[in-house]
């Protein structure tokens, strides 16, 4: 999937290069995070790759100024201020804050703010409208928004018996609070209820799992940072209380999640890598919808499933690229 | 190179508000307080979400924001004085009480101010002449009224009881006062002050968010020591300019270690280890000065 997602961009891009290249001096693109995570690093990466893999030579066509608030909002400001008052080109701007610090500081600029890693940037404030961009002003960017209905149906589809799914997370963080409330609704059209458990802090996130064991049939955490930094806790409660746990990161596949959805950030990275071109070819920020992750990704540890006492029905097992069996990955012909 | 001077300048100052708050507590009334990571948020959390649902006036939030902290400090000083929790443990409930109370607040753990009308707005409106430097100036103004108000206010019978409880607790009971309520009133003060400041920074910042007041108490902390290094007296105008410039430094180490950290080799994740090196330089070279200064005197 990779090899066609670079292959298409480097396609759209080769029409788009014979603009900005040949113009001589490099584009300068300052990228902002709001703190070190491996979901942010791998968007970070997958944006930075995805220009080179469409022939922008770092040096020559294309300069970064890279910049981490580690965590610190006032921080994020003075990123944007800083890359405002070194003229850059461009700003990617990974996370909520840091998106919203540069919308901010480039408000009435020309200057395009791309925005990745927002699962919902209309509550954000970074954009009116989801598909109609005409109001975005010099703001655009992809959502992680991930299928949080389809995951609902998958934990569903495991047993008759799942009727209560336990979802842990950081009632602090915007993008978690936005999907589990997605999550409820879902689950509400499936007859399924939600039990919640918060943590506000990684070393909470034990005892919130722990909580839930005798309480739910099944763990489910979306793409929230807190909790994902501390999945090994949720892992060792769902197998204490014998029950599948599924966790919207694929890249947990092998740690001892029963099953994985959603997509890799790199991936994600790629994506925002594609917004960022389109906007250095020459079209506007206000013509670019907000871009969303299509392709998702089921994958299965079988391993994990065993030790809980689970058998994957078939149907599941079919939707599954990836399978975690003896120890090591196997990739499933599609 | 002005450009992010001016921008330094101006976190400096808003922030410069908290730290006036916890030079309150920390110098005046001898009150390790860490509520303030708590009614950072407070104050922004009441401002914003006061001005996207109810559509107030940007500057009649920052009243209330005021208005809200101060209850905060209240809460901590009657776990204090009435409950008898010591000022650290009273004060960490505080703060650990207020992130549930700010969700509540806000209603989720981020409100955009991006499409509201703010301060910002309203002061590039009204000193839209002045271009890069009008948000400098009317974040100078309100930052130096805060500032003489407060020196008036230590001037006042009840600033100087205030003054005394930190230093001389027993002295002032001796005289028939009761310090506890004074304790209450100093609380009620700084967090009110961290408040507006939070109340500011948010509508600056073009949001607020449950988890920005993360670290107040450390920069606060920061500039109060730094000011204090760099300008003893005894005088209130001269110990709150103090905490200002203290702020303002750091700001500017920040901004500085964003722009140059990387020419010296740092990476983005090196920023709070070039930050906190740019402090210690800007605290040391005017103390290595002055023993230099000593040295050649009593050569």
């Amino acid at each position: 999937m990779k090899r066609v997602l670079l292959a298409v961009i480097v396609g759209v891009v080769l029409l788009s290069m014979s603009v900005l290249v040949a113009s001589g001096t490099p584009i300068k693109i300052g990228i902002c995070q709001i703190v070190e995570h491996p979901a942010l690093d791998a968007v970070r990466q997958g944006v930075i790759d995805s220009l080179t893999a469409a022939g922008y030579v770092e040096g020559t066509d294309i300069t970064y100024l890279l910049a981490n608030a580690q965590g610190d909002m006032g921080t994020a400001v003075s990123i944007a201020q800083d890359f405002k008052s070194q003229n850059v080109d461009l700003v990617v701007a990974i996370a909520t804050p840091t998106a919203q610090a540069a919308a901010q500081v480039f408000n009435g600029t020309d200057t395009p703010v791309i925005y990745a890693a927002v699962t919902d940037p209309v509550i954000a404030g970074l954009v009116l409208d989801a598909d109609d961009p005409s109001e975005n002003e010099n703001v655009t960017g992809t959502s992680d928004l991930i299928p949080v209905a389809s995951d609902i149906a998958l934990l569903k589809e495991l047993s008759p018996q799942i009727k209560k799914i336990g979802i842990v997370y950081n009632p602090g963080e915007a993008n978690s609070v936005v999907l589990t409330d997605l999550a409820v609704t879902a689950a509400d059209n499936l007859g399924v209820t939600i039990v919640r458990a918060v943590a506000d802090t990684s070393a909470n996130v034990q005892v919130a799992a722990q909580s839930l064991i005798g309480r739910v049939d099944a763990f489910y955490v979306t793409t929230d940072n807190t909790i994902v930094s501390a999945i090994a806790s949720v892992i060792s409660a769902a197998e204490e209380g014998r029950i599948p746990f599924l966790v919207a990161d694929p890249t947990s596949l092998g740690s001892g999640v029963t099953l994985a959805t959603g997509f890799d950030y790199y991936q994600h990275g790629l994506l925002t890598g594609t917004v960022v071109q389109q906007v250095i070819s020459g079209k506007k920020p206000n013509e670019i919808p907000v871009t969303y992750q299509s392709k998702t990704l089921v994958v299965l540890d079988l391993d994990a499933a065993a030790k809980i006492g689970l058998t994957f029905p078939q149907s599941v097992i079919d939707k599954a690229s990836k399978i975690f069996y003896g120890g090591a990955i196997w990739e499933q012909a599609k | 190179m002005a450009l992010i001077l001016i921008h330094a300048a101006e976190q400096g100052l808003l922030y410069g508000i908290a730290a006036l708050g916890v030079f309150i507590t920390y110098r005046i009334l001898n009150f390790p307080d860490l509520t303030v990571d708590g009614s950072f948020v407070t104050g922004a959390a009441i401002a914003s979400s006061l001005l996207v649902s109810h559509g107030f006036d940007p500057f009649v939030v920052l009243l209330i924001a005021f208005a809200a902290g101060a209850l905060a400090g209240v809460i901590t000083g009657l776990l204090n004085t009435q409950l008898g929790i010591t000022d650290l443990l009273a004060g960490v409930l505080s703060m650990i009480m207020l992130y549930s109370i700010n969700l509540r607040i806000m209603g989720r753990p981020n409100i955009s101010l991006l499409r509201t009308h703010t301060i910002i707005h309203a002061v590039k409106g009204g000193f839209g002449s002045l271009g890069n430097m009008s948000i400098l100036l009317f974040v100078t103004l309100v930052t130096l009224s805060v500032m003489f108000i407060l020196v008036l206010f230590f001037k006042t019978e009840i600033g100087l009881v205030l003054r005394a409880t930190g230093d001389n607790e027993r002295m002032v009971i001796a005289q028939g006062v009761n310090t506890k309520r004074m304790k209450v009133a100093g609380l009620a003060l700084s967090n009110g002050l961290v408040a507006l400041s939070g109340g500011l920074v948010a509508q600056y910042s073009g949001f607020a968010d449950v988890g920005m007041g993360i670290g107040t108490i450390v920069t606060g902390l920061a500039a109060v020591i730094i000011g204090g290094s760099l300008i003893r007296s005894r005088k209130m105008v001269w110990m709150t300019a103090s905490v200002l410039i203290g702020s303002l430094i750091y700001r500017t180490a920040v901004m500085f270690a964003l722009r140059y950290g990387y020419v010296i080799g740092f990476q983005a994740s090196d920023l709070k280890l070039v930050t906190s090196l740019i402090v210690i330089v800007a605290l040391v070279v005017p103390a290595f000065r002055e023993r230099m200064a000593k040295r050649v005197k009593t050569c």
